[in-house]
């Protein structure tokens, strides 16, 4: 029913391993951060050097820019930079997600003008999806875009969105036709660009204090029509496959991983049963997860179906991102109370809402898992 | 799938179909009364079962674990992981074997001690094992499901064997194995009951506090099924005692939540003894303290990991797919 395979990582695979431990190493003044958030540290310079490397759309075709690598060596590379807290947004959302969506359902110059830029580390995409009201219920997007002869006018808000002040590109959902009886036809991809297109961005503040993401306004905004992803109107199943696609990731359970670091390192070499038992229990769960999510390389690797299982790792893994620093919490030493260990709790505890939010709720992860086990 | 997985899945799929005919919920029961189940056990022997993983039986560690695993789904109330340990471990043969742990001239917490033809006692962190023929029973007494667990005399003349790697290991592994196996069951009946029972004019399963709960212990089901699976993946390996602590703990924490929601989702039935519920729950939950509880194997991972320094625990963690 619910297959988690045996998959280990061939040599190769490790080889590559050990090449990005000597590349951190090498680039050591681009972190470690405090936390190791995929979302919370914009760094082009480190992106563009990540994309010399080939690491930025490995597992596309080469004549996109990519390295035709499989996903368990991408896999490696992202568990190495995150471990590491390493920079990475800035070019993770079109590595992840905006890239493959072009791949499956973009057109040949969608592909020939947007993948090697991404490629290189040098464009970065946000995501289009929330808006003032809508969250969970994506199909409610009201940011309308109305054909008129080869452009689309754009009207409407998205909010929420990461690194839109930063990035040059956004995917957006937009509806090309208005919603009738069928709520999820209707709807269509389309990108945007953030710096040209005249659209209004304005940062939002987090509860942590930083400025990450924002609420972009789209007021008679024009775009070519040849912006448009995919089959005008075909937008839902393409967003849903997007989403189940990227939900198993070494960033679903690693986001807090540099507070296990700090906790360890505060212990010492001698902790105590109780520290001793905090650094153990956080291991198990990492060492799980990671497993599953190797699996769930696996299966896509074969090009099976991910969507359950994919559910089934960020359920667990952003979940225990959040149990982590609180494990940490009460077992660190009193003498870790002003130390690197309290400032990346600190700043780990107050992303962690964030963590069972985005990518899917907790709630609408539950309810695609139910639905695999035939409950609804 | 190649042909040694091919081989596991049909000793896998001939286990399945004894163990589902033969432990329904009158052999459960009668177990549980502490009659032991002679004829489940004469198929079991016929089918090799109790051999499985042993020296020259085309076997190795990793399909026995698997059969360990398959017994949990079916709570099989037989000291099989036992068996199979010392079949693995001394190879002799025919007959019921049993293991416990050694404890001031006795071996205590031995399954069905009273019909074993041999007993063998481990102690924590020694590779030596007691051998004792003909165990004479001093008490009989079970778990907390019901399982026979009996102590025996450790006659001050019992020789030693040596097993590697570490014995008391290898039975933690063992109850990894056995509590997935039990978590999976589980599941499947809170599915079931989920799907069946009507309350307010439809099925549980159509409300979705219950289904959050299902898709909660679904994924607690799958992060066990892997933790055990990884536990077993190298016995030689330097790294094995470690799996195995990232195991019984994960897998432990896992089934707590598990028992406790799949309760929930059974209200009263599964709080009856004529529910079969019992027979899977419980076992999961003995089998959490047999051989280290999640506290005990957490501080032996968290010790080794604090030994080798902050900055090479993502190195330990990473080291194996």
């Amino acid at each position: 029913m619910l297959q988690f395979d045996r998959v280990s990582l061939d040599a190769d695979t490790e080889a590559l391993r050990d090449k990005v431990r000597t590349f951190l190493a090498a680039n050591k003044a681009h972190f470690p951060r405090p936390n190791s958030d995929f979302s919370s540290g914009h760094d082009p310079e480190f992106s563009r050097k990540l994309g010399e490397q080939g690491w930025i759309g490995m597992s596309w075709p080469k004549a996109y820019g990519g390295s035709e690598q499989s996903f368990f060596e991408r896999y490696v590379v992202t568990e190495e930079l995150l471990s590491a807290g390493a920079p990475v947004s800035a070019h993770w959302i079109a590595d992840r997600q905006s890239g493959p969506l072009l791949l499956r359902y973009g057109t040949e110059a969608q592909r020939q003008a947007y993948l090697p830029a991404i490629t290189r580390g040098e464009s970065y995409f946000s995501i289009g999806m929330s808006e003032p009201d809508t969250g969970s219920d994506l199909a409610s997007v009201r940011t309308m875009a109305v054909k008129e002869g080869d452009q689309y006018r754009i009207n409407g808000t998205k909010i929420w969105t990461t690194d839109a002040h930063r990035n040059h590109f956004i995917v957006c959902l937009v509806r090309t036709e208005p919603a009738g009886e069928n709520r999820h036809a209707g709807l269509s991809q389309i990108i945007v660009d953030l710096q040209n297109d005249g659209v209004q961005i304005k940062p939002i503040a987090n509860m942590s204090g930083s400025e990450d993401f924002n609420e972009v306004v789209f007021e008679d905004v024009m775009v070519p029509a040849d912006r448009v992803v995919g089959e005008p109107g075909k937008g839902w199943v393409q967003v849903t496959s997007e989403l189940a696609y990227e939900r198993s990731g070494p960033e679903r359970f690693l986001s807090a991983f540099r507070v296990f670091v700090e906790l360890v390192r505060a212990c010492g070499q001698q902790p105590s049963p109780h520290e001793a038992a905090a650094i153990g229990r956080i291991a198990s769960h990492i060492m799980t997860l990671r497993r599953m999510s190797i699996s769930v390389a696996g299966m896509l690797q074969k090009d099976k179906d991910v969507v359950v299982e994919a559910a089934l790792v960020k359920e667990l893994g952003n979940n225990f991102e959040k149990v982590l620093p609180e494990i940490a919490r009460l077992a660190a030493p009193m003498a870790a109370r002003n130390s690197a260990f309290r400032r990346s709790f600190e700043q780990t505890l107050l992303l962690s809402p964030s963590f069972t939010l985005r990518g899917g709720t907790r709630e609408i992860l539950r309810g695609v898992i139910a639905r695999g086990l035939g409950l609804r | 799938m190649s042909e040694k997985q091919e081989t596991l899945q049909i000793i896998l799929d001939t286990a399945e179909k004894i163990f589902a005919d033969y432990c329904d919920k009158t052999l459960l029961d009668e177990a549980e009364r502490g009659d032991f189940p002679h004829r489940l056990w004469q198929q079991v022997s016929q089918n090799g079962f109790d051999r499985l993983g042993a020296p020259n039986s085309g076997t190795d560690a990793q399909d026995m674990y698997a059969l360990i695993k398959q017994s949990g789904r079916f709570a099989v109330p037989l000291p099989l992981a036992e068996t199979l340990l010392v079949n693995r471990w001394c190879d002799y043969g025919e007959g019921i074997f049993s293991i416990g742990v050694i404890e001031e001239g006795q071996i205590v917490d031995v399954p069905w001690g009273r019909v074993a033809d041999k007993v063998l006692g481990v102690s924590q962190n020694s590779g030596l094992v007691a051998v004792v023929d003909s165990p004479q029973v001093v008490q009989q007494s079970t778990n907390l499901a019901g399982d026979p667990r009996d102590s025996v005399v450790l006659p001050a003349d019992t020789p030693f064997i040596e097993v590697a790697p570490d014995p008391m290991t290898q039975l933690a592994a063992a109850r990894c194995n056995q509590m997935a196996g039990s978590a999976e069951a589980i599941l499947a009946l809170g599915l079931q009951f989920a799907n069946e029972r009507i309350q307010f004019g439809r099925p549980i399963a159509k409300f979705q506090a219950i289904q959050h709960s299902l898709a909660v212990v679904a994924a607690e089901v799958a992060a066990a099924s892997r933790s055990a699976d990884a536990a077993v993946d190298d016995l030689s390996s330097d790294r094995f005692l470690f799996e195995v602590a990232a195991a019984k703990s994960r897998v432990g924490e896992a089934v707590t939540i598990i028992a406790e929601q799949v309760h929930q989702v059974h209200g009263a039935m599964g709080f009856t003894h004529e529910h079969r519920l019992h027979h899977y729950s419980r076992r999961a939950w003995a089998w959490r303290d047999e051989y280290g509880n999640e506290f005990y194997w957490q501080g032996v991972l968290g010790a080794h990991l604090a030994g080798l320094g902050a900055d090479h625990a993502w190195q330990f963690i990473a080291t194996r797919g």
